[in-house]
């Protein structure tokens, strides 16, 4: 029978967080409404959009930190992958509201005073209470949106981008001072002084508790231990991990942890992997491919080795239900899908996805579950040349799994497999609604 | 890309759109009143006898090219001071004191500014100087307000009136 907590934490969708995000800012703008003094002539103008981009960055910070809190109702309900591109898509607009934001102050200040924007902005940075703080931080998050930038385009190593993306604290603790110190919204308003700081208060402590005390206070309880490693394909392991009471994480198939392998080169940073295996009471496997320095470290890990787990996560994690269910993995997506492969009840189809016949993962283990379970699993190999056409096609969805509009269906893969898996699933009838999906690039 | 059209489109359609509403300029609410609200900064008075310069308290002269604060006590013979009334602005009050000889105005002080912010003090040190030497053209309250300076402008002038109406 399948693992299943009797209760489940609150979910946020995608529709209730981005509702409450607008909300929130419509919060905001009435904040400036209600400060504003009105607006009049080029430099009221310009002031006063100055004024509404930087409040707006203000809360935006917030709301890009609160996304990568680990809260629990955001990680089950959107998924962390999803989360990760919201971050993504807003830390690109919140870094464009700065910019613009110093942009228009600098101007609007300088037709409002009559000089030129170069003594204007001189004026800004020595004499204006906390700005040169605050262009310090506008610098930091500029450089970090850039890099993030080309971190996403797999030009820089994702040490110097997680590294940097430290900074975006330092940046905002720098920036905080002059939002109320220079700020005409905040001037002679205790109470918005009051809501600011605690919208600010509650986000650190959120990140505080979620990504430090938790981890800490599950290792205290689990005391997770390397149990052992084991190669699976070529390049590919498994790693075994130990622990007390595992059952009390509620950890269902087709979730994840953050690992934190506290060896002398890997203490430093958690990467998320997927559980391989249903969750058992004493020992957990996750199974990595050879992606990075990291994954490649993970090889040599000596049993024993204490491990911090954060988690579980992910929001790929299929109810009960009555229709039946499509799995679709590519390459090493396979992870979590196996685990909900030899779980779920019900009409199960897998479809694998591989690169090469080399590149398949468990297929003996797939193999023997199809057939205690009565199951099919179909392996796609190859380039699209040897196949001859795109594999993930509408017709070919159709053709092996009878019956596809009627099914739920849960995709794992790297990116652009995924979307391209959710496409085809879309042509081939399955409602948006039943397409499940995790990309596993974050 | 389409996302970044709109996210771009949608912000700059949204702050016009409030920036217009905003413009609708409340009438600037001229009250007779002295004083009180807001943190506006009068200038010292050395024991001035004026009743004037009741609101903050606060002593500080702010940086700028015009007489600040009372010259009461500094008066030569034949000249007099006449406070004007503080007039309230949205940026704070705005209070002046004429300093006539034989019913020529050949000084103005300003008493009380707006000086919530280096924003404020940087508009009262642009306008101020030029609202002062157009009194003291005009010799009466009908002079131009300054540009990019329009509530500074419309207290300096409403003070000035009340001050020449005693």
């Amino acid at each position: 029978m399948p693992v299943r907590p009797k209760n489940r934490p609150a979910r946020v969708g995608a529709r209730g967080l981005l509702a409450a995000i607008i909300a929130g800012g419509l919060v905001v703008i009435a904040l400036w409404w209600h400060g504003s003094l009105g607006v009049h002539g080029l430099a009221g103008w310009l002031t006063g959009a100055g004024e509404i981009l930087g409040l707006l960055a203000g809360y935006g910070v917030v709301v890009l930190v609160a996304l990568m809190s680990r809260l629990p109702p955001l990680e089950r309900g959107l998924g962390t992958d999803q989360l990760a591109r919201w971050h993504a898509m807003g830390g690109r607009y919140v870094v464009s509201l700065v910019v613009a934001h110093a942009l228009l102050i600098i101007w609007g200040y300088a037709v409002g005073a009559h000089t030129g924007v170069v003594s204007e902005s001189a004026t800004l940075l020595t004499q204006y209470p906390d700005v040169l703080m605050a262009t310090v931080a506008g610098f930091l998050l500029l450089g970090i949106g850039i890099v993030s930038m080309r971190a996403a385009r797999r030009r820089v190593r994702y040490e110097t981008w997680y590294y940097l993306h430290l900074y975006t604290y330092l940046a905002i603790a720098l920036a905080f001072s002059h939002q109320f110190a220079d700020g005409t919204t905040f001037l002679g308003n205790l109470a918005a002084r009051f809501w600011w700081s605690a919208m600010y208060v509650t986000v650190l402590v959120l990140v505080l508790w979620y990504r430090v005390a938790v981890p800490l206070r599950s290792y205290r309880r689990h005391r997770f231990e390397v149990l052992g490693v084991k190669a699976e394909a070529p390049g590919v392991i498994s790693v075994y991990i130990s622990g007390a009471r595992l059952d009390e994480l509620d950890a269902e198939p087709g979730q994840f942890f953050r690992w934190r392998f506290m060896t002398r080169s890997l203490w430093w940073s958690s990467h998320p992997f997927s559980l391989s295996a249903a969750p058992g009471s004493d020992v957990l496997r996750i199974t990595v491919k050879n992606l990075g320095d990291h994954s490649q470290a993970l090889a040599r890990l000596r049993p024993g080795t204490r491990v911090f787990a954060e988690g579980p996560y992910g929001a790929l994690t299929p109810a009960d239900s009555d229709r039946g269910v499509l799995l679709l993995a590519g390459g090493v997506g396979i992870t979590p899908l196996r685990a909900i492969f030899a779980t779920l009840p019900g009409q199960v189809t897998l479809i694998y996805r591989a690169s090469s016949e080399r590149d398949i993962v468990f297929r003996d283990e797939l193999d023997a579950i199809a057939a205690a379970r009565g199951a099919t699993v179909h392996y796609l190999v190859g380039s699209r040349n040897e196949i001859g056409g795109d594999p993930l096609s509408p017709r070919v969805l159709r053709s092996l799994v009878p019956g596809l509009d009627e099914q739920d269906a849960y995709v794992c893969g790297p990116a652009g497999m995924t979307a391209a898996a959710v496409r085809a699933l879309r042509a081939a009838g399955v409602p948006r609604q039943r397409i499940h999906f995790e990309s596993f690039e974050f | 890309m389409r996302r970044v059209i709109l996210a771009v489109t949608g912000t700059i359609a949204g702050l016009v759109a409030l920036l217009s509403f905003k413009s609708h300029v409340p009438s600037v609410p001229v009250a007779a009143t002295t004083g009180g609200s807001g943190g506006s900064l009068s200038s010292s008075a050395p024991s001035s006898s004026s009743s004037s310069s009741s609101s903050g308290g606060q002593t500080t002269t702010v940086p700028g090219e015009f007489p600040q604060g009372s010259l009461a006590s500094k008066l030569t013979a034949g000249e007099t001071a006449v406070d004007g009334k503080a007039a309230n602005t949205a940026y704070g009050p705005v209070q002046i004191q004429l300093i006539k000889q034989n019913s020529k105005i050949v000084k103005v002080a300003v008493l009380v500014q707006p000086a919530n912010t280096l924003h404020d003090i940087q508009i009262g040190a642009f306008a101020f100087p030029k609202l002062i030497s157009e009194t003291l053209a005009a010799q009466s309250g009908k002079i131009d307000a300054v540009s990019g300076a329009s509530y500074t402008s419309a207290g300096y002038i409403a003070s000035l009136q009340s001050a020449l109406d005693k």
